[in-house]
């Protein structure tokens, strides 16, 4: 007989025991080793998925922090940019203004320089045109110049038109007979008495004469009474040939700017 | 010429005797019980362990996949046993290459125990799972069915026992009788030939048990689902 009933019962409780035994010794502590450390892996996933989680957040927010910086710099600079093309043209402006001031105060000046200039040439020139025609008519007549203005004066004096003369009788009347008479010259007080008598005779009554000597007057003799005038001086002939002077100065700076 | 283990005996008072099965028994179950016992005093749950954790680590493990797999269920409940009977069996039969060993399981007692643990297990298994209408699948697909299954039972049993016994008893008879015949090389590679056998022994009376067992408590689990089934498809006519 291959079965021993004894050694099968023997057996069967050798296998529970040892069933017994594997599961107290091996299959509970191992398992609960694995148990744990699943779970310890699993938890440190989570973890790790938890800080991911965090440095994606982490770096989401550092993007976005860039992209803000970006963008301030961005609107900064267009910012600053404006600032600067405005400051650019307020100069630009401010100097172009600076040199429309100086080109302005320098063409003043040269005008200044310019009526300078005519006026001493004017003056010179009646001085010199004077002088010429004193000496012409030293020369010619042997007649003091001076006398011949004051008797070319009084002839004029002499061949007022009734309208004239009416205004200045008007005139003499007004200023209480004061007439006030220049001349560049001292004249003779022959020569004013005969002046005095000329406008005597249109008024018919005496007249008080008062002499003064002027450089305004050129070379001439200048009557005024109560805002009227009779002249006769080298002023016209003066002015004539200022204003032909002027314009050929005129014409000259034309050039030269061309 | 001896067959069995059974035949050596060391003591013997009455009915009680003390035979080399029952002596390598013990010495197998020392061995796996104090193997356990070193390796899991000091278990590490961080991520690096011994090697010998590793090991069994890995066969525990594994035998949990193999479970999970056969039966589709939770392997805790029967690991203990499905696990005991591959370790036991293997390991006995793993030590026949230990000059003076002879393995239990080379004991039809030995094996009839371990059938008839698988016997008593089947049942228990499947009515701790569905309750005394275990017994039910009996008498399925009729009544008449009755006397056949439980035939089925039996034989099914006896088979495990005698596959295993016949399996590691001719592989020791062939290896003694080869001592005899060419005593050099041929006897170790019969011994090498004797491990694989004995581990593939092991693996199909431990799978076969699970199978049986998977089979006790899978039937109600079906019938539920067919139940289920059923249900669906009168709502979907409906």
């Amino acid at each position: 007989m291959l079965i021993d009933w004894f050694t099968v019962t023997a057996q069967v409780i050798n296998f529970l025991v040892l069933v017994y035994l594997l599961k107290r010794f091996l299959y509970g502590p191992i398992i609960k080793a694995i148990d744990k450390r699943e779970k310890r892996i699993a938890f440190r996933l989570e973890e790790g998925q938890k800080k991911k989680e965090e440095a994606e957040r982490e770096v989401e927010r550092y993007l976005k922090k860039n992209r803000d910086l970006d963008n301030r710099r961005e609107a900064l600079l267009s910012e600053i940019k404006g600032e600067a093309d405005a400051r650019r043209k307020e100069l630009v402006n401010e100097a172009r203004n600076e040199v429309e001031a100086i080109r302005t105060n320098w063409y003043e000046a040269i005008q200044r320089e310019k009526d300078a200039f005519l006026q001493d040439l004017r003056q010179r020139a009646g001085k010199q045109t004077c002088a010429i025609a004193r000496r012409i008519l030293r020369d010619l007549a042997n007649v003091d110049l001076e006398h011949h203005i004051i008797r070319v004066f009084i002839e004029r004096l002499r061949n007022l038109g009734e309208e004239e003369l009416g205004a200045l009788n008007e005139s003499i009347l007004k200023s209480g007979r004061r007439i006030n008479l220049r001349s560049t010259f001292e004249i003779p007080q022959e020569m004013a008495r005969q002046i005095a008598e000329v406008l005597q005779n249109h008024g018919a009554d005496p007249v008080d004469l008062q002499l003064e000597i002027s450089s305004d007057v050129i070379c001439g003799i200048e009557l005024n009474v109560h805002g009227r005038k009779i002249a006769w001086s080298l002023e016209d002939y003066l002015e004539t040939l200022e204003e032909a002077l002027a314009e050929a100065l005129e014409g000259k700076r034309i050039e030269s700017r061309d | 010429m001896r067959i069995s283990p059974d035949a050596v005996v060391f003591f013997q008072w009455g009915p009680i005797s003390l035979n080399a099965t029952i002596l390598f028994t013990w010495c197998v179950m020392a061995l796996m019980v104090l193997g356990s016992w070193l390796v899991t005093r000091r278990l590490s749950t961080e991520t690096r362990l011994s090697r010998w954790q590793n090991l069994i680590e890995v066969l525990v493990t594994g035998m949990r996949d193999e479970i999970r797999d056969i039966s589709g269920q939770v392997p805790g409940r029967y690991l203990p046993f499905v696990g005991t009977l591959f370790l036991f069996i293997g390991v006995s039969n793993l030590l026949s290459i230990v000059p003076g060993y002879e393995p239990p399981t080379g004991s039809l007692s030995t094996t009839a125990a371990l059938a008839g643990c698988v016997f008593v297990a089947v049942p228990l298994y499947g009515i701790a799972e569905n309750g005394l209408s275990y017994f039910g699948q009996y008498i399925k697909p009729s009544v008449f069915m009755l006397p056949f299954n439980i035939m089925g039972e039996l034989s099914r049993t006896l088979a495990l026992a005698v596959r295993l016994f016949g399996n590691i008893m001719s592989g020791t008879m062939i290896v003694a009788i080869l001592l005899s015949i060419t005593p050099l090389i041929f006897p170790i590679v019969m011994q090498a030939f004797g491990l694989l056998t004995g581990l593939i022994q092991a693996y199909i009376f431990a799978i076969l048990a699970m199978v049986y067992i998977a089979a006790a408590t899978r039937a109600r689990r079906q019938e539920g689902q067919a139940n289920q089934q059923a249900e669906k498809g009168d709502l979907s006519d409906g």
